[in-house]
């Protein structure tokens, strides 16, 4: 009927949440190497992170690293071949020279193309079908209409994010990092994992009033402050054909896929049942509790991704 | 064949850049090329300046490096086809969907990759090459040894832009939204635009340059820092020996937003230094004191501009 997904980084906090309200499991953290025992870089993980998902009966996918450099590409290179003799459901890829690699190692395993991928246009969908890609996630500025319009032409499913923050800007280097102490001395640089604590970037504005712009920051990657939230509109999705959905959930606290999940579950299960569209006061306002700067619609209706469509 | 890209913001600019000594300019059409309606051209400004370029031996390169919109991509399938009909060598583009259509529709025609496709790897550009590609412009971060990498990736020209590697803050052509999740704007009439749009990305008007504004950054526990989100790229010198010896063929000077005055001065000096690297040197010292001061003049420029765009982002902030 439909697949609601969402990601989790490491073995641990696979281990440790709860995820049962999703169909499929995203493994891995594609923005940075370096977080703690990341799947998209531990290949000593996969085979562990693989079995506990598919003990709970769910569909495994490997992110695979966004923006690989040269550097990164040798043990990228080792990471596919030991996924490559496990049962993965699909890799995402972000990068198109990944798909050139994965092309070079004869590999048969279904592609999903990666949100910093760039996927815009139908004509980009079709280029991708070719390199093995089954599902695209198309870029956040697109609109629902734009979405659809491409899912219809072309041969490719499209997963579309329902929840979470909207992944913004990814970078090669870490932001964190290079503003520790360490870092302002000028001094070699060492990770030590200070994104594991929430760090957000604020714009105050010019009257000196409180910050107006929020943004989260993971370290190589910015987040939407507010989160996109979809589920007064799961019906319309529903309607639209659209089958698999996405819940963003890296750099949340623990808890919050569970909890948004088993909301999400809940409406589109309504939603897929041809039910009435329910009363989703109730879930905006435990949404809404769980995003510390608020929710927004993003692009999905032709307006800035920080704004919630119909709302002042 | 080495060769200097100039910027052509405008039609004075393009004609500017021609007689200052540029082989090549880039010009881009409203509402397709990433930049504000004054730093674009109508179509018969870029007519113009296709025949003045071709009257003097020069070529003219269209930018066309926004990702349409699903709806609108005839439209700039046809806007292309226009542009080679009027003489263009070739294109600008971002778009992989539009890339592979361009070349299918024009095939004598060349086709640059553009900063904003967000290469990070020398695979990167063997894939482009794959659908076409003619020429690639490397990433801001890439030195020679990156260069070295893509040369033998690949046999696709290697462009790089005049700015010194930068190797921390956000640097991330390509693979940013920021500013339109933060703000945009509708069009204005003379931009012909209907689809809807939402970012410099898709060629609504325009990236604010957020990431060149102050921000505040840190935990919730911990008083925040001040910060920009990246540094200034600074003009290049002394890397162009180097970088001709490993196989760059193409140097691209960027600025369509920039004062003529500015263009013209710019391309007048990096016209000298190419032409004397070609010539056989490997040492432009005695070029520091003139590039000290176009450095200069470079940063003020760009600070009067990123100024501009913020304000206008405030202004919609409210």
């Amino acid at each position: 009927m439909f697949e609601l997904s969402t990601d989790v980084s490491n073995l641990a906090e696979l281990k440790e949440g709860d995820f049962s309200a999703y169909d499929a499991i995203y493994l891995g953290d594609f923005s940075c190497p370096e977080y703690p025992n990341n799947f998209s870089s531990h290949a000593e993980q996969l085979e562990a992170g693989l079995a506990l998902v598919k003990s709970r009966g769910q569909k495994a996918y490997l992110r695979l690293y966004a923006v690989p450099s040269n550097h990164d590409l040798p043990w990228v290179g080792d990471l596919l071949d030991a996924a490559l003799t496990l049962p993965f459901d699909g890799f995402e890829v972000h990068n198109l020279g990944l798909l050139r690699v994965l092309q070079d190692k004869g590999s048969k395993v279904p592609v999903h193309f990666g949100v910093f991928g760039n996927l815009y246009t139908h004509e980009t969908a079709k280029v991708l079908k070719g390199y093995g890609v089954t599902r695209v996630y198309p870029n956040p500025e697109l609109s629902l209409k734009e979405i659809a319009y491409i899912a219809e032409n072309t041969p490719i499913e499209v997963l579309l994010p329902v929840h979470g923050k909207i992944p913004l800007v990814i970078s090669e280097t870490c932001f964190i990092m290079e503003h520790t102490e360490e870092g302002q001395d000028g001094a070699a640089v060492r990770c030590t994992h200070a994104c594991t604590d929430d760090h957000w970037l604020t714009r105050g504005r010019a009257d000196g009033s409180s910050a107006d712009w929020s943004l989260k920051d993971t370290g190589r990657m910015t987040l939407s402050g507010k989160d996109l939230c979809m589920v007064e509109h799961a019906n319309t999705l529903a309607a639209q054909d659209f089958t698999a959905f996405y819940v963003h959930n890296k750099g949340e606290a623990k808890g919050y896929a569970a909890a948004v999940g088993r909301i999400y579950r809940a409406a589109l299960e309504s939603a897929f049942g041809s039910q009435a569209a329910p009363d989703c006061a109730p879930w905006l306002v435990e949404l809404n509790g769980l995003a510390r700067e608020g929710l927004c619609n993003g692009y999905y209706f032709e307006a800035a991704g920080q704004r919630y469509f119909g709302r002042s | 064949m080495v060769r200097l890209l100039a910027p052509g913001g405008s039609l004075e600019m393009a004609c500017t850049a021609i007689d200052e000594g540029a082989d090549v300019v880039y010009v881009g059409p409203l509402g397709f090329s990433r930049r504000p309606y004054e730093s674009e051209m109508s179509d018969a400004d870029i007519k113009a300046a296709i025949d003045y370029a071709q009257a003097r031996g020069r070529e003219l390169l269209v930018v066309l490096n926004t990702h349409p919109s699903p709806f609108e991509m005839r439209r700039f399938l046809a806007k292309a086809e226009t542009y080679a009909a009027f003489g263009a060598v070739g294109f600008v583009v971002t778009d992989v969907g539009a890339l592979a259509a361009m070349r299918r529709l024009l095939p004598n025609k060349t086709m640059h990759v553009s900063i904003g496709a967000g290469i990070s790897n020398a695979r990167d550009t063997d894939f482009y090459r794959s659908l076409g590609a003619d020429t690639i412009i490397l990433p801001y971060r890439w030195g020679v040894p990156e260069i070295a990498a893509a040369r033998a990736a690949s046999d696709v020209a290697l462009e790089v832009f005049l700015f010194e590697t930068v190797q921390t803050g956000k640097i991330c052509p390509g693979k940013c939204i920021m500013s339109s999740y933060l703000r945009f704007r509708e069009w204005l009439p003379m931009e012909d635009q209907t689809c809807f749009h939402g970012s410099a990305n898709r060629g609504a008007k325009e990236c604010y340059r957020v990431c060149q504004a102050t921000w505040q950054f840190g935990t919730v526990e911990a008083a925040p820092i001040q910060l920009t989100l990246r540094r200034d790229a600074r003009l290049m010198l002394e890397q162009l020996p180097r970088m001709v010896a490993e196989g760059v063929t193409c140097f691209k000077l960027s600025g369509r937003e920039r004062p003529v005055p500015m263009i013209r001065d710019l391309v007048r000096f990096y016209r000298k230094a190419i032409d004397r690297v070609l010539a056989g040197a490997d040492n432009l010292d005695d070029y520091a004191e003139e590039l000290a001061e176009l450095r200069a003049r470079w940063v003020r420029e760009k600070r009067k501009r990123v100024d501009t765009l913020m304000d206008r982002a405030s202004g919609y902030a409210s």
